[in-house]
């Protein structure tokens, strides 16, 4: 079997001496443990974070207690007395979020379904560029979008704008509705008078329908913008920065949905509206929810946008719900407060910037967690079936 | 419910989907074009004789005899701008000394008035309604002239910023003071300051704001030897400033001048490529690492679990909350650099994409079929040597497109470095100097060109070039990531 | 059954003619005593034992499923990647228990070579894909490198259709050559026994038959072990045979006898082809 002249050097005995043996479990132990030590680099890092940031927020506490921190919306750091009510600027964080995630979920979820569902295999490649190019374009770039290009825009014709998109949304929506309605209302009518009914309540649903579009129209055109860095802006650029990773999480969730699903759901006669309603968005339903979380995340944790977007007003609007009122968030208070509270290291206007960063700390984890519980549950479910 | 209302609902589906595309879309356009025509604004643009002379001046580029010849040109259309104004200045000083020799005329009067005790009543009264009334007319021209004099001031200084100042006089210390505008964009303007006033008025509803209205400044001097002036400049302003096409692709390397009014972008390019190839330093060896650890050695377990928990954590981190922690860590508690430096920065940025290296590595690895794994096996080679050999290699078309697309977010992140590496102007930086300093980045610096300097709206091609220059430079990481990947399914394909 | 019952039907289990098998077996290469391999609880072979004669073809046969590739993967420890499996009994190669304690896994791997069902070189070059065991095992030097390389392939049956395209990615190769290259790149390392997993089931009927009498060449110089369920294939190629059935030895014996003789109801049933 060997063969006469060897161009291989002949191999070694099969069986390791002792001391070989030890050698080589100890290499791999060592060699798997460097591995293992380089990988917790990650479990470290986060330790450390937690660490720090929590080390410098800790004095913020001890000086100052959670009472006022919390509860009162008076934010005056550099006054005399300082006073440290941070309750705006957790609103305006919430605020701007809320808003963001309006923007980005029916609208990336929508996508999604349009691109696993809808859309022929072509034209969701050239889709797919166009998601991945906003989602890498760097948030400064949006955020001197915001500024300089959107700002101005919303305060000359924001009401003017805001009104379109009303009626761009609000009047497609308005006819399926009408129709939806009329055709529910009329279904326990006999035959004969059906048609007759739709036709009647259809047309006074269309009338109610229209006037409250043109009322909204004329209330959002009548809207004096006193300044285009506002919730609104933030919260649109924002929710189109978030854009990407709700569309991807959730097409991505959608696509697990297997094929058998759907054509059990068509066999049986449903419409693709139908089948998407009714089978493929419950079974994606963690999947999903998932998505909408990251995007969240997203919102939560972003800066420069809001920095730049927002007007960075440490009041809560008034009223509570207006978009068009100057917010401050708590991302943007941290990168504009640091620049003044560094100069007095160790003060309670330093620590309090890392208490914040503390609270986002502890929202980023909780939603992260809830996210990963809910892939896992998507996956466990995906499994099951 | 009626088929055709079914079918309805249906088709308003696919609508509101195909409508919520076309607006990702149509969001992407909106954003991309200001960008990227007012971003080529900062390469170029129409400059104007000052921007020639300040070129070949400051930098030593340009035809000297061509840009003299111009300058002469340019000298001559503008001589009867300042002859007017000396001529303008010359009618002031007059009526200041006849103003002045009125006023002496009528304390001469006066005092003449109060030495004629023995005058009537009647006489007496009118004598002074009539000093009264020279006094009041007196009051007025000293007002006029006052006036006009603190018009000229501003004119000049006016014009001064569109024309660089008067020849002749001392040299200003800012660059921007020795030039007039250098930019045919930026010279209209000025111009348009020069020839309207803008004002500001109530409106009769005082909730209302109020109302921008542009007057002409011709009419504060109608009737005055200034009063050509404005027809004047209106009709000469090329002539007197000779915008010409000029293409400064050297935007992306020269340094910048005078607080970023001239010169280019070159120490924040710098700076990001520093910034983003540190970052790569530490998180490229340590995300492949992990995830040829998580792939081929680990066993699916609780550890695994663990690990993989922080790592989205980690991922999951805020932004600014990294560029807390890098503060907080790498500069007060490791003191890696005494102040900010870009060390500090990378390695704060290196915890950011260290996730995103992770998880493209893992996925790149993952896809490596196992039977060449198999194979290398078979032929007696060692784990490890096979991952080197064979894995490592067939994964790294999809190792490095998951890198290239994190050096993208590295190289736009702005949080993280604005309290561990970023300054507003620096010049640029020798690679060992980036140990210890601080450095501009592009992210940073539109931040802060866009919000905090002292000019804002006068450097707006500036900024806007810098936007193009990180987008363009993020775009193309990406696009050469997509690339990649077309080239890898091909491969995989054949 | 399978592809090539498909696309050869003329052929049939008839035994062909060819050099007949070395009179007596020399001496024994690979001996199973009492030996399994489980998957967690699932016992994939079932304390199966005989001895596999050196120098000599032996083909294992069974319906899907059998442990037929559970086996051979034991013998040179690929298993070994699958979390979860362990064996148990004995396994003896030259009297060394490959699932010993002191065993030198990659010195076995290199005395029993592998070639696998689906061809599987490495995305490199066609001289790299031949050359990596050599490298690994301390050939250095282009020349001498490329003396293996080309005895290798002259082995394998491909040097002559190769042997321009050395630098070339041998992804590029047609799917039967690739299969002769994944066997030049396990004979490079000079190994004794050649692993083969299902062969030639991912090929078509004439790059089949260049395989098959590829491994009528290499027998002699090398024990090869080869998994195949087609039984064509197992008379055409094979000295000897092993017949698994739900991971029982069922049958062992000379291919002649066990195909035109043999002892248990079983085999001759699934020779005849009544399940399988
Ligand atoms: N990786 C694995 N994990 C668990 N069970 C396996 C694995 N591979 C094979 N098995 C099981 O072992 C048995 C034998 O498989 P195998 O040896 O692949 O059969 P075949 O004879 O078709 O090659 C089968 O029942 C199979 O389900
Ligand atoms: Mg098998």
């Amino acid at each position: 079997m060997v063969s006469s002249d060897r161009l291989v050097p002949a191999g070694r005995s099969l069986l390791l001496s002792y001391r070989a043996d030890r050698m080589r479990r100890l290499g791999s132990l060592v060699g798997q443990s460097i591995l293992l030590l380089i990988t917790s680099s990650s479990i470290l890092a986060v330790l450390f974070i937690f660490y720090f940031i929590g080390r410098d927020a800790i004095p913020f506490f001890q000086a100052e207690g959670f009472r006022e921190f919390f509860t009162s919306a008076d934010w005056y750091p550099s006054g005399d007395p300082p006073a440290y009510g941070a309750l705006a600027i957790f609103y305006g964080s919430a605020m701007v979020t809320v808003g963001a995630t309006l923007v980005a979920v029916p609208l990336g979820v929508l996508a999604a379904l349009c691109l696993s569902d809808i859309l022929p295999f072509s034209i969701r490649q050239m889709v797919k560029p166009v998601i991945e190019i906003l989602a890498a374009i760097p948030s400064v770039a949006f955020g001197f979008f915001a500024l300089v290009v959107f700002a101005p825009l919303l305060q000359e014709h924001g009401g003017r704008l805001l009104a379109w998109v009303g009626w761009l949304v609000g009047g497609p929506l308005a006819v399926l509705g009408v129709v939806v309605l009329s055709d529910l209302a009329t279904a326990g009518l006999p035959e004969k008078l059906r048609a007759a009914g739709r036709g009647a309540i259809g047309l006074v649903l269309a009338v109610v329908a229209f006037v409250g579009l043109a009322r909204l129209g004329d209330f959002f055109h009548g809207l004096q913008i006193v300044t285009g860095v506002n919730a609104l802006n933030a919260s649109i650029i924002l929710g189109i920065m978030a854009l990407p990773t709700v569309v991807s999480v959730s097409e991505d969730a959608l696509q697990a949905v297997g094929r058998e699903l759907r054509e059990g759901s068509y066999a049986l006669g449903a419409t693709r509206a139908e089948t998407l309603v009714r089978v493929v968005i419950p079974a994606a339903a963690s999947g999903i929810s998932a998505a909408v979380i990251l995007g969240v995340m997203r919102a939560v944790g972003e800066t420069m946008v809001v920095w730049m977007a927002s007007g960075n007003a440490a009041h809560v609007p008034e009223p509570w719900y207006d978009f068009l009122a100057s917010v401050r968030t708590l991302t943007a208070n941290i990168a504009g407060d640091m620049g003044e509270a560094d100069q007095s290291l160790g003060s309670s206007r330093y620590h309090v910037l890392f208490a914040m960063a503390l609270c986002l700390l502890a929202v980023s984890f909780a939603l992260n967690m809830l996210s990963e519980w809910a892939v896992h549950r998507s996956r466990k479910k995906m499994r099951g079936q | 419910m009626r088929l055709g209302t079914r079918k309805l609902i249906d088709r308003g589906m696919t609508a509101l989907g195909i409508g919520s595309i076309v607006l990702l879309a149509a969001a992407l356009l909106v954003f991309l074009a200001p960008i990227v025509v007012r971003g080529l604004g900062a390469f170029v643009f129409r400059g104007t004789i000052e921007y020639r002379q300040l070129t070949l001046e400051k930098f030593g580029r340009g035809d000297v005899d061509a840009v003299e010849a111009e300058q002469a040109e340019a000298v001559e259309a503008r001589r009867p701008v300042y002859e007017m104004l000396s001529a303008y200045k010359k009618e002031l000083a007059d009526g200041h000394e006849s103003l002045d020799e009125a006023k002496k005329q009528f304390r001469a009067d006066r005092k003449e008035m109060r030495r004629h005790e023995g005058l009537a009543d009647q006489q007496r009264a009118d004598a002074q309604a009539e000093l009264d009334r020279r006094e009041a007319e007196l009051d007025r021209r000293g007002e006029q002239l006052a006036k006009h004099e603190a018009s000229l001031v501003e004119l000049e200084e006016l014009i001064r910023e569109l024309l660089g100042p008067e020849p002749g006089q001392s040299v200003p210390v800012l660059w921007r003071d020795q030039y007039g505008q250098t930019r045919w964009d930026r010279a209209q303007v000025k111009l348009d300051q020069i020839l309207n006033v803008e004002t500001w008025v109530d409106q009769d509803d005082p909730d209302q704001p109020r109302v921008r209205v542009l007057v002409p400044r011709a009419d504060a001097f109608e009737g005055t030897t200034l009063a050509p002036l404005f027809p004047y400049i209106e009709n000469n302003a090329e002539a007197m400033l000779l915008p010409r096409l000029t293409f400064y692709w050297r935007f992306l390397t020269d340094t910048s001048f005078d607080a970023h009014f001239f010169g280019g972008i070159w120490p924040e390019i710098l700076g990001t490529i520093y910034l983003t190839l540190g970052a790569m330093l530490f998180a490229v060896p340590m995300g492949v690492v992990a995830a040829i650890y998580l792939v081929e050695y680990a066993r699916e377990g609780f550890l695994v679990r663990v690990l993989r928990t922080f790592i989205n954590t980690l991922a999951g981190v805020p932004s600014i909350v990294f560029g807390l922690f890098g503060l907080a860590f790498f500069i007060s508690t490791m003191h890696v650099s005494p102040s900010k430096s870009v060390l500090a920065g990378s390695m704060t940025l290196a915890m950011l994409i260290l996730p995103m290296v992770i998880r493209a590595s893992e996925e790149a690895i993952r896809a490596v079929p196992a039977t060449y794994k198999e194979a290398a096996l078979s032929l007696g080679a060692s784990k490890w040597w096979a991952v080197l050999t064979v894995i490592l290699p067939a994964a790294l078309p999809g190792v490095l497109t998951g890198i290239v697309i994190s050096m993208g977010r590295a190289a736009g992140e702005t949080a993280p470095i604005i309290f561990t590496a970023a300054v507003s102007v620096g010049k640029p930086l020798w690679p060992w100097e980036a140990l210890s300093q601080p450095t501009p980045a592009l992210p940073w610096n539109i931040y802060n060109l866009a919000t905090e300097h002292e000019a804002v709206d006068e450097i707006r091609h500036v900024q806007y070039g810098m936007v193009l220059t990180l987008v363009l430079l993020v775009l193309l990481l990406n696009a050469a990531a997509i690339v990649m990947r077309a080239r890898i399914s091909k491969k995989l394909r054949a | 059954m399978t592809e090539n019952t498909l696309h050869i039907p003329a052929r049939k289990t008839t035994l062909p003619d060819r050099k007949p098998a070395p009179a007596a077996p020399s001496r024994v290469h690979v001996r199973a005593e009492e030996f399994s391999v489980f998957y967690g609880q699932n016992e994939a072979v079932r304390k199966v034992s005989f001895e596999i004669p050196a120098g000599q073809v032996t083909a294992i046969i069974g319906p899907s499923g059998c442990g037929k590739s559970t086996f051979l993967r034991a013998i040179n420890r690929m298993n070994d990647l699958i979390p979860g499996c362990r064996a148990a009994g004995k396994l003896l190669l030259d009297e060394n228990d490959v699932f010993g304690p002191r065993i030198d896994v990659t010195a076995l791997r290199r005395r029993v070579g592998m070639v696998f069902q689906k061809p599987n070189p490495f995305p490199k070059s066609v001289f790299d894909n031949v050359a990596y065991g050599p490298r690994i095992h301390g050939v250095r030097g282009r020349t001498r490198l490329m003396d293996v390389v080309q005895r290798s392939l002259r082995k394998a049956a491909l040097w002559d259709e190769v042997k321009d395209r050395l630098p070339q990615n041998a992804l590029g190769l047609s799917g039967g050559q690739q299969q002769r290259l994944c066997i030049a790149r396990a004979i490079a390392v000079d190994p004794e026994i050649l692993l083969m997993d299902e062969p030639t089931s991912a090929l078509d009927p004439q790059a089949t038959s260049r395989i098959e009498d590829l491994i009528g060449e290499l027998r002699g110089n090398y024990t090869v072990i080869a998994v195949t369920h087609n039984m064509q294939q197992a008379a055409r190629i094979s000295d000897f045979t092993a017949f698994f059935y739900e991971g029982d030895l069922i049958d062992f014996g000379p291919t002649t006898q066990l195909f035109t003789n043999p002892r248990e109801k079983r085999t001759e049933d699934y020779i005849t082809g009544r399940f399988g």
